[in-house]
């Protein structure tokens, strides 16, 4: 899922300076199980805001609300009541959220409360990391399920580079090389032939060089898309 | 047909072949390119030049490989992928190719983060192996795309490196081949110390059949120093050096010389391995070490080289290679730079050694900054020291400030001459305070503004009639300032026995007559204690909240805690009714305040401490004339008497005896009566019961009753109607259970106090605390109604049975009376807060401390 972190809290105060009744909008999708923009960060980060400005001498009246999703306009209607009756909101959806009603709401002004980050997956409690580019071209199919382009600090299609010891990456140590892990799996496997082919420069157009990626299935879309 | 490069035309003709490193500088001058050139000419056969090697900035290989031309050496550029995307890096190919570069090194790259802009985007469009088939297409006539190329196609010998100690080891050979596949030609390997592994890399290669196919050069570096050896060992990945080429340089007199000849050995070792065909010598920042290896590793004289020249710095090329118009233009340009010949000073680049000296500076200047920190806090703590030795010179030399209730309490009880001297010397400075005294007097209750010197509650003990004769012709002069010093200092006054001590308000009246009486005496036997009031200026609590909005700090209870009557008539005392934790005034109100019983004994007490059993010990003997004298003398609202006497395991004295000393009490007087059994269950039964028949129509408590004898006891207290003490060993559950067992044989909540078992300070008062204030916070906050009962807290007995109470007066310990009485106060007082609504204590000037702080707490 998609992992964030909150942003401090004094940057989400400059944003709301000028303000005097935000709403601190919350999601209950990959924010809110990485624990950065679900319920409960939307009344710790309400709070944290209340008292900040009440210490600063300027009250804020925050409302907190939280969606079942905000990549979807459907569920974003319910932003329709607060508009004229809040100032801001500060939502702490992922990126795509917050653009998402900068579109469908141009009077609103809202401001990201979360820094999005990687595609990851929660490895234990408290523990993220990021297992997926979104490159949009998966060639996992040929190194055995582990991603060379979000996992290997170089993106190397021909790996290892000298730098691989200990099975470690040499840029970043407290993670293991995954060419190294694709070399072994392929040999355990007996597939250790197919890394002798040379591997192609990538396309990269479809990992966000191309510009805004977008995706449409027609087929969905005649059958009464939204 | 292209011409070869020098190095390929060597290779291919079986030559072994000396390679060197430059690393250009980290600023724009051609001057030191070309000076390391000069030292390598004659000695290597061609000579690579750095791609920002560990993403440090620097001049660009291919301006550097111009410059290399330009001082008749052959280059070696170097293409890393880190920098450049696709576009680019063809771009800068066929420039270099335009520019007469031959041999190109094809890698990956550095990651940005090792170097020194690591925010850096790193680009990595391609890989190396991805790179060295793009040239070789290029070479073929193809971009990466496919498109041809039309016209001068650029030509390249192309090499890339391996490292033949990374992991996956095994694999290492076979990407090898994957790299000759895409184009490689020749191979230069990572520095090499650990030649028998070097040699199975090699062996594996042969067996891949790698060696007909590629050019391999074993790279080599001559360690400069110990240090660098370290540092190439520990903290370079993909670098293996062998303990004996550590151990070699430790016990070398002179390092850089066993350097070089490390190095040379290991060419000599290498050069017999079959496959090799050359060395790469790095040697950065000590280009000078070159020429001396490798005359000793006997490759000198090397072949020279046809005259070789940048394709545009000589008139005689440019008439040769005149297809291009371009070169005349670039000609002209580079020209200026040749002709300028400045001596300019050497750079100190960044190679590995260069990086170590810099990890040393940064070594230093750690160390510095950790130095400079402690000066700091050293400093600080001598300022504090000063502070502490500033506040010490005032306290007791020059101002005596008055910290009302630590200084009384702090004065020795043996009044001697000598002290009194001490006291009159302060005169002078007390004096000072004349007229703030005499002003203060006038108070007659505490009153915020007024704080800071008033002490309403002094209790000079001394009656007018008695000594005051005899003192006034003593000491005449000395009265006043006495009298000064009493209401500032408070030092000890005597306390004869038999005394009036006058009630509280009355006395602040008459204060200055009393003044005059009291004094200090040698013969004196029982000391008093001053209890001062509180010091400073009150602020109103709206004024300290009035930034903070109320609902930040106020919580309202949503219960209440039930008010208990204790005894009858207009001497009654009701205990508990509050609707918010103690004293938090903000929140709630306690109708009724903390309230206060003195507790008496049934017998005459073997072991109390003496500074208690000298305020009682005249009436030890008879417990009506003790309770007598604690309601007279010590003002007592309330009286518990503590039937200590039946305890079975200690005199084991009859219910018979406990109805008669409760009669004795009962007509001795009037306030109510508190009756505390023994606390063994069965035995406090049988006495509780007789004496409920004495004391049931004042009204009074009884107790404890515990859950193994709450049936009869509580049949006692219904037919009585009297209050009971529920006792609990310390636990919110068994308290409460004890009140709902209590409830349902038919006593109704408000005739409960209960009784958690309280601890001492030293002897489990947090433990109390906390247990106390969970019963309280859930009955108020929680709506627990069987919790919403007064607490009775039985203070004195716990506090003064304690070791510490009972010590005498040491250096240590500090003053016996003083320490004895902080104790029962500060239990006293903790208890409170905790949610205390009535305590039962045994020394008046506890009981006095306790009233003053309460009375202090009480102001909002």
């Amino acid at each position: 899922m998609i992992i964030a972190e909150r942003r401090p809290i004094p940057e989400i105060l400059r944003n709301i300076e000028d303000y005097q009744k935000i709403l601190v909008l919350g999601c209950r999708g990959c924010v809110a199980i990485c624990s950065a923009g679900g319920d409960r960060e939307v009344s710790i980060v309400a709070e944290a805001i209340r008292l900040a400005r009440t210490l600063q001498g300027k009250p804020i009246e925050v409302l907190e609300d939280t969606f079942i999703r905000q990549c979807d306009p459907e569920y974003l209607e319910p932003l329709k009541d607060y508009q004229g009756k809040v100032e801001a909101v500060v939502s702490l959806a992922c990126g795509v959220g917050v653009n998402l009603i900068a579109d469908l709401y141009p009077e609103i002004r809202v401001y990201p409360g979360v820094d999005t980050s990687f595609y990851g997956a929660n490895l234990s409690l408290g523990e993220w990391v990021e297992k997926c580019r979104g490159c949009g071209d998966c060639i996992i199919d040929r190194t055995a399920g582990l991603c060379p382009i979000a996992r290997c600090a170089k993106n190397l299609l021909n790996g290892p580079c000298g730098g691989s010891q200990g099975g470690r990456c040499e840029v970043r140590k407290d993670m293991p090389c995954i060419w190294h892990e694709i070399v072994e799996r392929l040999k355990a496997r007996g597939e250790l032939e197919r890394l002798l082919e040379i591997w192609e420069p990538k396309d990269w157009r479809s990992a966000g060089g191309d510009g805004l990626r977008v995706r449409v299935r027609e087929d969905l879309r005649l059958n009464g898309g939204k | 047909m292209e011409i070869k490069s020098h190095l390929e035309e060597l290779l291919s003709s079986g030559k072994f072949v000396v390679t060197a490193e430059i690393g250009p500088p980290r600023n724009a001058d051609p001057e030191v390119i070309k000076k390391k050139a000069k030292i390598l000419k004659g000695y290597v056969d061609a000579v690579n030049i750095t791609d920002c090697q560990t993403a440090v900035v620097r001049v660009s290989s291919m301006a550097s490989a111009v410059l290399v031309m330009s001082e008749g050496l052959e280059p070696v550029m170097q293409m890393t992928c880190r920098d450049r995307n696709r576009i680019g890096i063809q771009a800068d190919l066929l420039g270099a190719s335009a520019l007469g570069i031959k041999n190109l090194l094809c890698l990956t790259g550095d990651h940005p983060k090792f170097g020194n802009h690591p925010q850096a985007k790193p680009v990595f469009d391609l890989d190396s192996i991805q790179l060295i088939k793009l040239v070789r297409g290029l070479k073929e006539g193809r971009f990466e795309n496919g498109e041809e190329i039309k016209g001068r196609r650029p030509y390249f010998f192309i090499g890339a490196a391996e490292n033949p100690f990374a992991e996956p080891f095994d694999f290492r050979p076979l990407r090898l081949a994957k790299k000759v596949k895409a184009g490689a030609r020749f191979i230069q390997t990572q520095i090499i110390y650990n030649v028998e592994k070097f040699r199975k890399f090699m062996e594996r290669c042969r067996e891949l059949g790698l060696l007909d196919k590629v050019y391999i050069l074993a790279g080599i570096t001559p360690p400069k120093s110990l240090g660098m050896a370290k540092y190439m060992k520990y903290n370079v990945p993909g670098l293996e050096v062998p303990d004996e080429i550590i151990k070699r340089l430790e016990d070398a007199k002179d390092k850089k010389e066993e350097g070089i000849q490390i190095a040379v050995d290991i060419i000599q070792q290498v050069k017999e391995i079959p496959g090799v065909c050359g060395v790469h010598i790095m040697a950065i920042e000590w280009e000078e070490a070159v020429p001396e290896i490798v005359k000793r590793a006997g490759l000198y004289p090397r072949e020279e080289a046809p005259s070789f020249m940048p394709p545009f710095v000589v008139e005689k090329v440019v008439e040769k290679v005149v297809e291009k118009p371009v070169e005349v233009i670039v000609e002209k340009i580079i020209e200026k730079p040749v002709e300028v010949i400045v001596e300019k000073v050497i750079e100190k680049e960044v190679p590995l050694e260069g990086e170590m000296a810099e990890e040393k500076i940064f070594t230093l200047i750690e160390i510095l900054s950790d130095l400079k920190a402690s000066l700091k806090s050293l400093k600080a703590g001598m300022e504090s020291l000063e502070e502490g030795i500033a506040r010490l010179e005032e306290e007791f030399l020059r101002k005596k400030e008055v910290r009302p209730i630590r200084k009384e309490v702090i004065k020795r009880p043996e009044e001697r001459p000598v002290e009194r001297e001490a006291f009159i010397e302060e005169k002078p400075k007390i004096e000072e305070r004349v007229e703030e005294v005499v002003v203060k007097p006038e108070a007659k209750e505490v009153k915020p503004e007024v704080k800071p010197e008033v002490k309403p509650e002094i209790k000079p003990e001394v009656k007018p009639e008695v000594k005051p004769e005899v003192k006034k012709e003593e000491e005449p002069k000395e009265i006043k300032p006495r009298e000064e010093e009493k209401l500032e200092v408070k030092p000890v006054v005597e306390k004869p026995e038999a005394k009036e001590i006058v009630e509280e308000k009355t006395k602040v009246e008459v204060k200055p007559e009393v003044k005059l009486e009291t004094k200090p005496e040698p013969e004196v036997k029982v000391e008093a204690i001053k209890i001062g009031g509180l010091k400073g200026i009150y602020r109103p609590l709206s004024e300290r909240a009035k930034n903070l909005p109320q609902d930040l700090y106020m919580e309202k209870a949503t219960g209440e805690i039930k008010e208990v009557v204790i005894g009858n008539g207009d001497r009654a005392i009701k205990v508990g009714g509050v609707s918010t934790l103690n004293f938090h005034f903000f929140e709630g109100e306690m109708k009724n305040g903390v309230k206060f019983a003195f507790e008496i004994l049934d017998i005459k007490p073997e072991d109390w401490p003496e500074s208690l059993s000298k305020y009682y010990r005249d009436v030890f003997h008879d417990p009506a004339l003790w309770a007598k004298k604690c309601v007279e003398e010590y003002g007592a609202e309330a009286i518990c008497l503590y039937l200590v006497g039946t305890d079975p395991n200690f005199l084991n004295l009859p219910p018979q005896h406990a109805k008669k000393v409760a009669e004795a009490v009962v007509k001795a007087v009037d306030v109510p009566i508190i009756v505390w059994g023994s606390g063994n269950a069965e035995k406090d039964v049988e006495v509780l019961r007789e004496v409920a028949d004495i004391v049931g129509e004042r009204g009074a408590v009884i107790g404890p009753i515990v859950e193994a004898n709450h049936r009869t006891l509580a049949a006692v207290a219904m037919g009585y109607n009297t209050p009971v003490i529920a006792s609990s060993p310390i636990d919110v559950n068994l308290a409460k259970q004890l009140n709902i067992l209590l409830e349902n044989m038919g006593l109704p909540l408000d005739k409960i106090l209960m009784d958690p078992s309280i601890g001492a300070l030293g002897y489990g008062l947090e433990y109390t605390y906390s247990v106390m204030e969970r019963i309280r916070l859930a009955a108020l906050f929680a709506q627990d109604t069987k919790l919403q009962v007064p607490f009775i807290c039985s203070i004195g007995r716990e506090v003064w049975k304690t070791k510490e109470a009972g010590l005498p007066t040491d250096e240590l310990m500090g003053e016996a009376e003083s320490r004895g009485i902080l104790m029962e106060a500060l239990t006293g007082i903790a208890l409170a807060l905790a949610g205390g609504d009535l305590l039962i204590m045994r020394h008046p000037k506890s009981i006095e401390l306790c009233k003053e702080l309460f009375r202090g707490l009480s102001m909002s």
